[in-house]
């Protein structure tokens, strides 16, 4: 009986069945159902809708106002100007030191066809306030200039337009939604999951059997691939289909961002393994994932380019592993590079997840 | 094969010398010693922080000793932890299983982790859970988990298998239902080893008992010996016990059949 040999037991096929039925369970749970296909949806629905609307100027002008010849050019320019004139003069003025209006018109009939026009603003919005004053500066020289007969003026102005790609946000909001995923998932999935597992003695009972300990470990990994990669899909999916996200190369471009997200996780689960590791309940977990992910969400070009952070932020946002993973991103999206010009992105990701791969496995604890 | 030597007695399949577990300054195990025949259900009775759980654990790998032996079937648990996994079923106190889950992949699941084949219904038949196969994990009443979780512990065909506080929680229906299948599992031949808190299911179900405390084994025995022991030293109950129990009662109005959802 004792010499009975027992046939080794391959760990590859714990591996795929302990991943497969990972990823089942957790597409079966509500919350993490929510977390990593709604959210993502909802997301980039809303970056659809923001980039799809050009902001128009609004522009009070005062119901007792006299009749003006500048004021029809203004109605008449509802592309960039959204008129007011059915309100009193001082409610507009109330709106507009609010900033919920960008400018009030205030017009002077002068002698015969001349007119002065009294433009006020607000600092409420110096930037509105600014692009109103040199529309209205146009506006009136142009008048000038017909009303004083001159259809060839020694100076002109002729702007020509190279073609380029019309910039939308969605173009920009898209490839940082795709990291804020897979992030999320690496982290906040990976570290909840497993002080689930820990809690309720699901890894114990799993130890009990000859599956290897790095087997599971592994296998855990492998089912927020799976995840991930749905998210990717999703994500790409909706961008293109509704809000006609751009790819520059069509389906291999596809192909490449696949590549990207699965780097991308990779390196992500580092800071995952790393959490699930020390933290053993839910109360100290959230915070400290939220001190990662949190910043990076801010600092690493997500949601705004980090262009428009001060300098001496940007050495350290700029080196952030979400950083790397969208600035990747986006050389093969909205710059239209090859992809091999991602590699120094990639090569700072991965040394991020190599650092963080150690870490998890000096520290890792069981229970 | 050293690793498959014989010890001493050949009809143990379980061998615990001078077991020591140490946490810290706390002493969990204090030098224990028995042995476990083949066949038999081994009970490990014993007051909260004996040291039962401990004792279980480092038999079924998931522990390591601080100093100590323990052989199953004849292998060192230290030296040939993956020889030993594959010999032995194990049941943890909690729930330890994906509650969303069925029982059918659930039972794929470990196979696979085992590296074998099963037939998921025809496990799940043993345990009266057949008509549960579809269900989820966390579906299951504490009876039902309880089956299930003795289920799981069958898939790789163990020589031992270990229960911890397998009945904690149950109604008495349940109760003497998971009676009956740990004897039907004994009858098959596998070897059982449970710690329990009832003194009634010790003394039913148990062929031998270890009783603990304080991280030592004070009496090792058959249950009908201890009580013949006691009695020896002159021990009376203060009232003579009736012919029948609160749970007679219960069970005389209420029926032995199981009540299930």
């Amino acid at each position: 009986m004792n010499n009975k040999t027992y046939k080794k037991p391959s760990q590859f096929r714990a591996f795929l069945s302990l991943a497969w039925y990972a990823f089942l369970a957790q597409t079966r749970n509500p919350a993490s159902f929510a977390f990593g296909f709604i959210f993502p949806v909802v997301f980039i629905s809303i970056f659809g809708i923001i980039s799809g609307t050009t902001p128009k100027l609004i522009v009070g002008i005062a119901t007792n106002s006299p009749s003006s010849e500048v004021i029809r050019v203004v109605q008449k320019q509802t592309a960039s100007f959204i008129t007011l004139d059915h309100e009193d003069e001082i409610t507009l003025e109330n709106k507009l030191r609010q900033g919920k209006i960008d400018g009030i018109l205030q017009v002077t009939k002068g002698q015969g066809r001349g007119e002065h026009i009294n433009l006020l603003t607000s600092t409420a919005n110096p930037q509105n306030a600014s692009e109103l004053t040199s529309i209205m500066g146009n506006i009136v020289d142009k008048e000038n200039l017909t009303l004083s007969g001159i259809t060839t003026p020694p100076i002109t102005l002729q702007e020509r337009q190279l073609a380029g790609r019309q910039s939308r946000y969605i173009d920009f909001a898209l490839p940082g939604q795709i990291g804020f995923s897979l992030l999320s998932t690496a982290l906040f999935g990976t570290v909840f999951g497993f002080i689930f597992l820990k809690k309720a003695y699901v890894l114990k009972r799993m130890f009990a059997t000859p599956t290897r300990a790095l087997t599971i470990l592994l296998s855990q990994g492998a089912s927020r691939l799976i995840i991930s990669l749905l998210q990717t899909f999703l994500i790409l999916i909706i961008g293109v289909v509704v809000f006609k996200f751009y790819l520059p190369h069509g389906f291999m471009t596809f192909l490449q961002l696949c590549v990207l997200s699965i780097i991308g996780l990779i390196a992500f689960l580092g800071f995952g393994y790393f959490f699930a590791g020390i933290a053993n309940d839910e109360n100290s977990a959230g915070p400290l994932i939220n001190l990662v992910t949190l910043p990076q969400f801010l600092l690493s070009g997500t949601f705004f380019p980090t262009s428009s952070l001060p300098g001496w932020v940007q050495p350290i946002a700029n080196n952030l592993p979400l950083s790397y993973f969208n600035m990747a991103v986006r050389k093969i999206t909205t710059e239209q590079g090859s992809f091999h010009e991602t590699f120094p992105y990639l090569i700072g990701l991965l040394i991020w997840g190599f650092v963080m791969y150690i870490l998890a496995a000096k520290t890792f604890k069981w229970e | 094969m050293s690793k498959n030597a014989k010890t001493s007695n050949s009809n143990a399949i379980i061998e615990v010398k001078n077991l020591i577990k140490k946490f810290g300054d706390f002493t969990a195990v204090n030098d224990i010693s028995f042995m476990v025949q083949t066949g038999e259900i081994f009970g490990i009775l014993g007051p909260n922080g004996a040291g039962k759980t401990t004792t279980l654990e480092i038999m079924e790998t998931l522990q390591k000793q601080t100093s100590g032996e323990v052989f199953i079937d004849g292998i060192n648990t230290l030296e040939h932890p993956w020889d030993v996994k594959r010999r032995i079923g194990v049941q943890l106190q909690s729930t330890s299983f994906y509650p969303e889950l069925t029982l059918v992949e659930l039972l794929q699941m470990f196979a696979a982790m085992y590296d074998i084949k099963v037939n998921p219904m025809e496990m799940l038949k043993r345990v009266q859970l057949e008509d549960k196969a579809k269900s989820y994990a966390k579906q299951l009443s504490g009876g039902q988990r309880q089956r299930f979780s003795i289920a799981s512990t069958l898939i790789n065909n163990p020589k031992v298998i270990f229960l911890d506080e397998p009945t904690t929680g149950l109604d008495p229906q349940a109760r003497i239902n998971l009676w009956e299948m740990i004897r039907d599992i004994k009858k098959s031949g596998t070897t059982l080893v449970l710690t329990t808190h009832y003194m009634d299911e010790a003394e039913i179900l148990c062929d031998r008992l270890a009783i603990m405390d304080s991280g030592k084994i004070v009496k090792i025995g058959t249950p009908r010996k201890m009580i013949d022991d006691l009695i020896k030293t002159g021990f009376k109950r203060e009232e003579k016990p009736k012919p029948a129990t609160l749970e007679d009662v219960f069970l005389h109005l209420t029926g032995k059949q199981l009540r299930e959802p």
